[in-house]
């Protein structure tokens, strides 16, 4: 292998995060203190805390000499030796979740195959690669404040080793992301080739599952704290000896706590065979499917027959029901737009996913919230999320809009059609659901299903006119959409009229309060719709204001048409 | 603006920044007319091409299009006009029948002239049996017959093209210069940009050449070969004398070195 082709690979995907960052094109020089300052603040931040925690330890093993006996009866040996497990999980997470983003971009994410390159140094090159970014960044972290932490402890050798499990770990999953890429391509190309028509669907559906399942398995992991993390994978490493994966935690434990030396040993030497498997696995899957192109995707075969359209029926000019429909096409067909649909399911599920089990034991105020979440929160962060991305998402191709005879109103009101109708589909799915599982009060079903409404009337219009005046047509190495400082500012505005809306239910929700607390103001609780009233106006207000700048930014947009 | 010119450039500047990319240009182009504009790379022929249509806003000057300022109502331009920029990037996620029912539809066509033009225009350019497909599954000439079918397919009366032939086959490219010369029979204007200097000597009426920003030669071939003083040249020859790049013997004999 040539480690100078190696290294040449690695940095064009690395330089290609300048396109990510905006940086000038004319006169470009790179700044290369500049450019690697993930890490170098990795390792700063790394070794500040673990002088930090050394620090802290000095004192609290001088001040209580019991902790002193616990941290040389191997807590922190057992701590270590669950981090290759727990590196390898986040790294595993990582890895994929930047193959997700590569996948939309099929140009930026292809190497060079004319080149002069094995498919060894290749498939080297990309599985280092895929580490570069945060999962590189924390392997630095993590190793460097334990190395530092180790020079208080006495335990420098354990954290030399720990540091070489962590970095084979972090290996060991880009590795195995690499070959699940591979071996994705070559199945969806499958699966395509023989669901024919229905292809469109069969991938909209697949990619839906998996992402549902890839987050929910994410939040599942992590929400239970870092520290639940490390103690299950500590206890289940040793019960799961069989799965190759944890052998490097097993080794380390055999080594720094259970003194096994030959068992040591021996999953070392297995580690290091797997990891080598892998690798060559990788390489073969490369070598076989690296080429592989998934066969085009045939929508239609019959006679070409143009609709007249439901849309032009119910107002619409052809110009916007073009795009409209356009747009649906875009959101059903473009993987990393599907992501959208992920994030509302995503938030109803992880509460209701917490609430199930809990029965009737649900304390009165957490029903409320569970409620108000299942309700609120998935339309407005559709509305949200599709404001601020319906322009952007057009990428490069966004110049047939500027090139097209279209008005800025008829681009903003199709714009907007479409964000509202996706999220009443997706608050008639929460509400469904919502009212299925919490059973509530009919009166509290129509306050929560009217306030959801004016939310995402509200937040729609908010977020459409940030996504226009802030889109970013950027789609290489992956599409970007909006500029990051526009999506802050987005957010802040969202939450703010959200507070906005939601004020004229404090009172209620004060009142509701007191009448428990202090029974004898039961008589004095407010009317809820009331409160639906006044917070519609300011819906209603804000979504007005915030249309006409929509209009105002379309008609700037259109205007500059420069992409 | 006169009654006989499609287009009218006075005295437009365009700036990127530092870069002077279109140096006070005068430039008038007859109804019927084809026209071609050439030049090396980054000589701002792209540049001049997308302020026709609005996709760059010059900095002072004024562009007239069809009668109208472009400036002033860029849609009404557009509604006439059809374009194929340098490098099109289509919505790849549509099926090519779908895209091309979008601009239809973006141009404001009948449901009954929009399905038998895409027909006729499918078949001419061989897409036939494709046009189900999805466009990211298509080969760079097929995007390109996609993106020809969808500047010609609601009849502009003014086209914009940049490197209109690229990456076609060459039955394709003859259907598609036959084409042109049809449309100016019928009172269309052409003005496309092309590197291949056969192509714009053999389809255009009249060439412009464009160097750092300004336009050095315009006029008919003959009046090119006069300016150049190359009487019996083609334009290949009068192209690199009259940009001053002619010095290609001396470059291949050091690169050859």
């Amino acid at each position: 292998m040539n480690w100078k082709n190696i290294l040449s690979l690695m940095q064009v995907e690395r330089k290609s995060s300048r396109l990510i960052r905006g940086q000038k094109i004319t006169r470009y020089r790179e700044n290369r203190f500049l450019a690697y300052w993930p890490y170098w603040v990795a390792l700063v931040i790394g070794l500040a805390s673990g002088v930090l925690a050394g620090i802290i330890y000095n004192f609290a093993t001088t001040a209580e000499p019991e902790l002193l006996i616990m941290f040389q009866n191997g807590t922190v040996r057992l701590f270590f030796s669950s981090l290759p497990t727990l590196v390898l999980v986040y790294s595993l997470v990582f890895t994929m979740m930047q193959q997700i983003r590569l996948s939309g971009v099929k140009t930026s994410s292809q190497v060079p195959y004319w080149l002069p390159v094995t498919w060894q140094e290749h498939t080297m090159a990309s599985i280092l690669a895929s580490l570069l970014g945060f999962p590189l960044a924390s392997v630095i972290f993590i190793t460097s404040i334990i190395i530092v932490f180790s020079l208080f402890i006495g335990q420098v050798v354990a954290a030399l080793l720990t540091s070489l499990a962590v970095l084979a770990a972090a290996f060991m999953a880009s590795a195995a992301t690499e070959i699940l890429r591979i071996l994705q391509v070559r199945f969806i190309g499958a699966v395509y080739k023989s669901s024919g028509r229905a292809a469109v669907w069969v991938r909209f559906a697949g990619s839906l599952i998996f992402f549902i399942v890839f987050y929910i398995g994410y939040f599942y992991v992590t929400s239970g704290g870092a520290v639940n993390v490390i103690q299950t994978i500590a206890s289940a490493q040793t019960a799961t000896w069989f799965i190759p994966f944890v052998w490097l935690g097993i080794a380390l434990h055999s080594f720094t706590i259970s003194g096994l030396l030959l068992q040591g040993f021996i999953f070392t030497g297995l580690s290091v065979i797997f990891i080598v498997g892998l690798f060559f696995s990788a390489t073969l899957l490369n070598k076989r499917f690296g080429l592989y192109e998934p066969p085009a995707i045939t929508v239609s075969r019959g006679v070409y027959a143009p609709k007249t359209g439901f849309l032009g029926k119910i107002g619409f000019s052809s110009v916007e029901a073009a795009l409209i429909r356009k747009d649906l096409r875009a959101f059903t067909r473009r993987r990393e737009l599907m992501t959208i649909f992920i994030v509302p399911i995503v938030v109803i599920l992880v509460p209701l996913m917490q609430s199930i089990g809990q029965g009737e034991a649900m304390p009165a105020q957490a029903f409320m919230l569970f409620l108000g979440i299942t309700f609120l929160f998935p339309a407005s962060i559709m509305a949200m999320s599709l404001g601020s991305f319906m322009i952007g998402e057009e990428g490069q191709s966004v110049w047939r809009i500027y090139a097209s005879p279209i008005f800025a109103k008829s681009l903003v009101k199709s714009k907007y059609f479409f964000i509202i109708f996706f999220s009443l589909i997706v608050l008639a799915i929460t509400g469904i659901l919502g009212w299925v599982i919490y059973q509530p009060t009919l009166r509290a079903t129509i306050v929560a299903c009217f306030e959801a409404v004016f939310l995402a009337m509200a937040v729609g219009t908010i977020s459409l006119s940030i996504g226009i005046s802030g889109a970013d047509f950027t789609e290489a190495p992956r599409p970007r959409m909006i500029r990051p400082s526009s999506s802050f500012i987005n957010l802040l505005a969202c939450l703010l009229a959200s507070i906005a809306i939601l004020t004229p239910f404090f009172p209620y929700i004060l009142s509701s309060i007191m009448s428990e607390v202090f029974p004898g103001l039961a008589g004095i609780t407010l009317d809820p719709f009331l409160a639906l009233g006044v917070s519609g106006i300011i819906a209603v207000v804000l979504t007005v204001f915030f249309y006409r700048i929509a209009i105002k930014n379309a008609e700037e947009l259109l205007l500059k048409a420069e992409i | 603006m006169s009654e006989v010119f499609a287009v009218e450039l006075k005295n437009v500047v365009k700036r990127y920044n530092e870069i002077l990319a279109v140096d006070q240009v005068d430039l008038r182009i007859r109804k019927g007319e084809i026209f071609g504009l050439l030049g090396p790379n980054g000589s701002g022929k792209s540049t001049t091409l997308k302020m026709l249509i609005g996709l760059v806003q010059n900095d002072s000057g004024s562009v007239n299009v069809l009668g109208v300022e472009v400036k002033t109502d860029p849609v009404a331009v557009k509604q006439q006009v059809g374009y194929v920029p340098e490098s099109p990037r289509l919505y790849e996620f549509l099926t090519g029948i779908e895209y091309l029912d979008f601009i239809g539809d973006v141009f404001g066509m009948q449901t009954e002239e929009k399905k038998t033009r895409i027909t006729e225009y499918l078949k001419a350019l061989q897409l036939e049996g494709r046009e189900g497909d999805m466009i990211t599954g298509y080969s760079d000439g097929m995007k390109q017959k996609i993106t020809l079918i969808s500047a010609f397919l609601h009849k502009p009366k003014l086209l914009i093209l940049d490197e209109p032939l690229s990456a076609l086959d060459p039955r394709s490219a003859r259907i598609v210069k036959d084409f042109l010369h049809q449309l100016k029979t019928q009172g269309v204007t052409t003005i496309m940009s092309t590197h291949v200097l056969e192509i714009a000597q053999a389809v255009c009426d009249r060439i412009g050449i464009m160097y750092q920003g300004k336009i050095l030669a315009l006029g008919n071939m003959n009046e090119l070969r006069d300016m150049a003083k190359l009487p019996d040249s083609g334009l290949e020859d009068i192209f690199l004398k009259l940009t001053g790049t002619d010095d290609i013997r001396a470059v291949v004999e050091e690169l050859a070195k």
